[in-house]
């Protein structure tokens, strides 16, 4: 190779030194060096001032507090954690803002939850206020007065078609352990559990229909008493109240 | 400090000696630092490739082959990798002049130096602040803000033949001043 034929390439070994040259030059000069023994030379010398620029910087003291950071991070095994020093405001408030979005969606369901629970008890107390309005037209239907120290209501009964419902007004009130238990009384003094009765806390009465498997006609009188939670199998606790059919 | 010292010390560094490596970084850690502030031009950032650079000298240490160069050349070879990445990541342009005033700078240098070592730098320190100011702004955004010839032709208006012209003048003078030293 002629002295000229070397000069595009010997022209490019500085910028090449410093990591100056655009990628294709790269790729070029890097061919001709594995051939040319010269250019070699001449890019090691030409090394040799671009890391004598790396040396030429001079020096500064750096924050106590990195090598501080540095021995905990040793001692903490995390050779190759980093911690981020340099947190911008933009990331934090984009990391608060998904914090505040997940926080506020969380409460959205528990809103919507909590309004479809309330929605499907009035529904029920509905429902149950309009049976016994229709149980009232009825000719058949008997209605029981109640009135029991602060208690008082009624029990609509309807032994031709089984159906049953109680209207109770004052009920004391009771304990998260506890539940309103309504008991159908068989003419031998036996108590059948009729159902658990929870009355809604914003509600002034209570309109709850009374389930039986049995006809209804089989039974003598219906009481109420204070449970534990889930109910029992027989009365245990304190009668809120007794009616006799 | 001896070259013979730095092998031990990391050939402990590579068997997990905390000791030898906070030795080594006392020892090398206002150079890495001050070459990351100059290529950074931010405390916080230059700090973050500081740290990038020991914590590699830490996991990487039984890479180091002491026949191809001093220990201090290996650290600001990384350093200068890390911090240069890290530009690129943050977008950041470069400055078209030395950032760091000189005599700034010569006033924070910590007493860790040894005389021959604080010669050394100083005077090639000096001779990169003796090249023209259009051979040091060459220099300054191909070596120290790791951008191509044709992207400093970009960057300063210049035509590229220009660029290439003057950043081989400028090499050529820094090789003549420090091979006569």
């Amino acid at each position: 190779m002629t002295y000229y034929e070397h000069v595009p390439f010997r022209e490019n070994i500085p910028a090449y030194a410093l990591g100056a040259l655009d990628a294709e030059e790269v790729a070029a000069l890097e061919a001709h060096l594995r051939t040319c023994a010269s250019c070699r030379d001449e890019l090691a010398a030409y090394r040799s001032t671009s890391e004598s620029l790396l040396m030429a910087v001079p020096p500064q003291k750096p924050p106590a507090a990195l090598r501080r950071r540095l021995q905990r991070q040793l001692a903490g095994g995390q050779k190759a954690a980093r911690p981020r020093l340099n947190w911008s405001f933009s990331r934090v408030a984009a990391g608060v803002a998904i914090v505040l979005l997940l926080a506020l969606n969380v409460f959205s369901v528990l809103q919507v939850r909590a309004l479809r629970s309330q929605q499907a008890q009035l529904t029920d107390q509905i429902q149950n206020g309009q049976m016994a309005l229709a149980m009232l037209s009825y000719p058949n239907t008997q209605s029981f007065p109640i009135k029991e120290a602060s208690v008082t209501g009624s029990l609509l009964l309807d032994t031709e078609y089984n159906n049953a419902v109680l209207i109770l007004r004052g009920l004391p009130s009771i304990s998260d352990d506890q539940t309103y238990q309504v008991w159908l009384i068989a003419p031998n003094g036996e108590r059948t559990s009729a159902g658990l009765v929870r009355p809604q806390a914003d509600l002034p009465f209570l309109s709850e229909p009374i389930s039986s498997a049995q006809n209804l006609s089989n039974f003598v009188g219906i009481g109420m008493t204070i449970e534990p939670a889930g109910g029992s199998d027989s009365p245990t606790g304190l009668q809120i109240f007794r009616v006799d059919f | 400090m001896p070259e013979i010292d730095d092998i031990q010390l990391v050939k402990r560094v590579a068997q997990g000696d905390e000791r030898a490596f906070l030795t080594l970084y006392d020892c090398y850690v206002s150079r890495i630092y001050g070459l990351t502030v100059r290529i950074l031009g931010d405390p916080m950032l230059a700090e973050e490739a500081t740290q990038d650079t020991f914590l590699k000298l830490w996991s990487r240490a039984h890479t180091y082959l002491a026949e191809r160069g001093s220990l201090l050349l290996w650290l600001l070879t990384i350093a200068r990798r890390t911090a240069l990445d890290r530009l690129r990541l943050e977008r950041r342009r470069p400055t078209l002049s030395d950032s760091n005033d000189p005599t700034e700078a010569l006033q924070t240098i910590p007493n860790g130096d040894s005389l021959p070592e604080e010669n050394r730098w100083r005077s090639m320190h000096f001779a990169v602040q003796a090249l023209s100011p259009e051979h040091r702004q060459v220099i300054e955004l191909a070596y120290y803000q790791g951008l191509s010839q044709s992207e400093i032709a970009e960057v300063l208006g210049w035509p590229l033949g220009t660029v290439k012209t003057r950043l081989r003048a400028a090499m050529d003078h820094l090789r003549q001043d420090w091979g006569a030293r």
